[in-house]
């Protein structure tokens, strides 16, 4: 099977900055997190990706169709909701999706059709036939997420789609997105620089910083099996470390809670059974999972190898 | 090629009887349809094109925006019909006066040849207003990413764009032409007659028309894709019309006559007014143009390469900008 998008050796220069150095990448279709702080390379690797900038050596296909040779193609099948705002304000949310189907090629009526169709599904009822102008951010949002889906792409490329947003505002976002990705089927690449937000929704991670590939992998191998939970208890903290220290398992403190780290044999049972033993009154036990600071560490372990992630991007 | 394409994974509809075309309406029920893939149809660049250059075009008099955006472009265009009118209510007057009436008619200032200049200020008006709110727009709100994201050429973003203004202009100068020909035509004793009498200048009006609209049209559209503010864009059309005619003007007075016969071609007033008397075969109503003395020909390549010229600066520059 071909890979939803595969970069080899991708770079991009900017007079005096190098944006992407040297990333090669092979994403699967499902939804993919694009990690990195602000300004690691992740929006320029979308535009590379639409065909949009011109990247400076390497290559990249999306949908198997080479972006440098074959962008018109390629942006057919592709739906893009921007980072920034991009809405014009005197025209309404129907209007301005309607007029983008048409130019995605879509005949006047399916146009007319399919907008409908997907203003429902983003959540926008009424406020529709009312200017953008007067939308909360939120709903501008919903707008974006619209004119990137009105012409059913086989893949979407969302930019930092939870900006500005307040946390229910967030919520809702992320439902949509993984309901995109799930119930309609369609391959999204999300971008964020928030971690926590991404790996909610997310089935597959790309890390990279300063242009370059840190991490590739499944969610999972990345975050989820670090193997680390934190324990509460009231009282007696002191006696749970050494009990769980004679047990064998590295303890560490942090702050009110003891940060333990398990193993598939050995994992929440041993904690629990510890705690009885002590007799103590177990306040919070939860998986502790890698944040996205480790992921950029030097030290951090890197990820088992999987067969369709090459990093071959030095990690800084 | 689509089959080379990675195909949907989930269909939502399937083995769902609520869902997808195989509803069974009951009492009551509020059902969420699913998410239903397109499988029609997705057209190509001509269609495309059409479709933002028809866009173009209504948004230019604001049709689809709201009711200030037509204020604008449908009032400059009631003040250009006027001169039309007024044309045509001296005509008929004239005719009911019989004989005597030949003169008034002759007399008239109001005329297919002279129809042109009378409106050309409002044309100004209508470019320096209208086309920095279309493209400037575009840019000011990055609008441009949505476009260029899609499977619409740079080039041919140009074109509609251009395309549909030109157009739009078009037809704010050619309607008060059209008024006074079916006017003459319809209230003639001999329709037949005075059609015949009037089809040989369909050529002139047409031709003057379609170098007014695209040189007009080219050089707002060209200004205002230098910035994305609407009020530098519009004194800088203003300007780029306005000055030049100015400094032909005083080149003709103050200089030697040989640096003002080629400054006059600098002046796209000066230049429409030579190509209209051209065409309609009368004396120039510009100075400038009388005392530079070119052969016609100079000014139709004049105006013809400006307006190539211009499309080449544009298309360069959307080109490069950053969307």
């Amino acid at each position: 099977m071909t890979a939803l998008v595969s970069t080899s050796a991708l770079t991009k220069r900017y007079p005096g900055v190098t944006a992407l150095d040297d990333l090669s990448v092979d994403i699967e279709p499902g939804i993919v997190g694009l990690v990195g702080s602000n300004g690691a390379g992740k929006s320029t690797l979308i535009k590379i990706l639409l065909g949009l900038v011109d990247l400076t050596s390497g290559s990249a296909r999306v949908l198997d169709l080479d972006v440098g040779v074959e962008g018109p193609r390629i942006r057919q099948y592709v739906g893009y909701m921007p980072e920034h705002d991009a809405l014009p304000p005197d025209q309404t949310a129907t209007d301005l999706v309607n007029h983008l189907a048409r130019m995605s090629g879509l005949p006047a009526t399916a146009a007319r059709e399919r907008t409908a169709e997907v203003l429902r599904h983003v959540g926008l009822y009424e406020e529709r036939y009312r200017a953008i102008g007067g939308y909360s951010t939120g709903m501008k949002q919903r707008v974006k997420l619209a004119q990137a889906l009105v012409h059913d792409p086989r893949l979407l490329l969302l930019d930092e789609p939870t900006n500005g947003l307040d946390p229910g505002g967030r919520d809702e976002m992320l439902g949509l997105i993984e309901r995109t990705g799930t119930e309609f089927g369609i391959a999204i690449i999300v971008a964020s620089h928030l971690l926590g937000e991404i790996e909610r929704v997310c089935d597959f991670l790309v890390a990279i910083e300063g242009g370059r590939l840190l991490q590739a992998a499944p969610l999972g191998t990345l975050t989820g099996r670090t193997g680390m939970v934190a324990v509460e208890v009231e009282d007696g903290e002191a006696a749970l470390a050494s009990e769980l220290a004679g047990r064998g398992l590295p303890v560490t403190r942090d702050g009110r809670a003891l940060l333990v780290e398990i193993d598939a044999e050995r994992g929440y049972d041993e904690v629990r059974d510890a705690v009885a033993d002590l007799g103590l009154a177990l306040v919070r036990l939860e998986p502790r999972r890698r944040s996205l600071e480790d992921l950029f560490r030097d030290d951090a372990p890197s990820a088992p190898a999987v067969p369709s992630a090459t990093t071959s991007g030095r990690v800084s | 090629m689509t089959a080379d394409l990675p195909a949907a994974t989930v269909d939502p509809t399937a083995g769902d009887p609520t869902m997808g075309s195989g509803i069974q309406p009951s009492a009551g029920s509020i059902y969420d349809l699913g998410y239903r893939h397109y499988d029609g149809p997705r057209l190509g660049r001509r269609h495309v094109l059409t479709a933002l250059l028809i866009y173009t075009l209504r948004t230019t008099y604001g049709i689809g925006r709201g009711g200030r955006a037509k204020i604008i472009p449908f009032g400059l265009a009631a003040m250009g019909v006027v001169p039309a009118v007024i044309a045509l209510a001296i005509l008929v007057l004239a005719r009911q006066a019989g004989e005597a009436g030949e003169l008034l008619e002759e007399a008239s200032p109001l005329r297919y040849d002279s129809l042109y200049g009378a409106i050309a200020q409002l044309v100004f008006l209508f470019c320096a207003a209208q086309a920095p709110e279309l493209l400037g727009k575009d840019q000011r709100f990055h609008v441009l990413s949505l476009y260029f994201s899609r499977a619409l050429a740079r080039s041919d973003y140009v074109i509609a764009r251009v395309g549909g203004f030109a157009i739009a202009v078009l037809l704010l100068v050619l309607t008060p032409q059209a008024i006074v020909f079916f006017g003459r035509v319809l209230s003639a004793p001999d329709v037949v007659a005075e059609l015949g009498d009037n089809l040989p200048v369909l050529p002139a009006i047409i031709g003057q028309g379609l170098l007014t609209a695209g040189l007009l049209g080219a050089i707002a559209v060209t200004v205002s894709a230098f910035t994305p503010r609407r009020a530098y864009a519009t004194a800088a059309i203003i300007a780029v019309i306005v000055v030049p005619p100015i400094i032909a003007q005083l080149a003709d007075e103050i200089t030697r006559p040989e640096l003002a016969r080629w400054a006059v071609l600098a002046s796209a007033q000066d230049v429409l007014s030579a190509t209209n008397a051209w065409l309609f075969d009368v004396q120039p109503d510009s100075d400038a143009v009388i005392s530079a003395a070119l052969s016609p020909e100079i000014y139709l390549a004049t105006a013809v390469g400006a307006i190539l010229v211009l499309g080449a600066i544009l298309v360069r520059r959307y080109q490069r900008i950053s969307a």
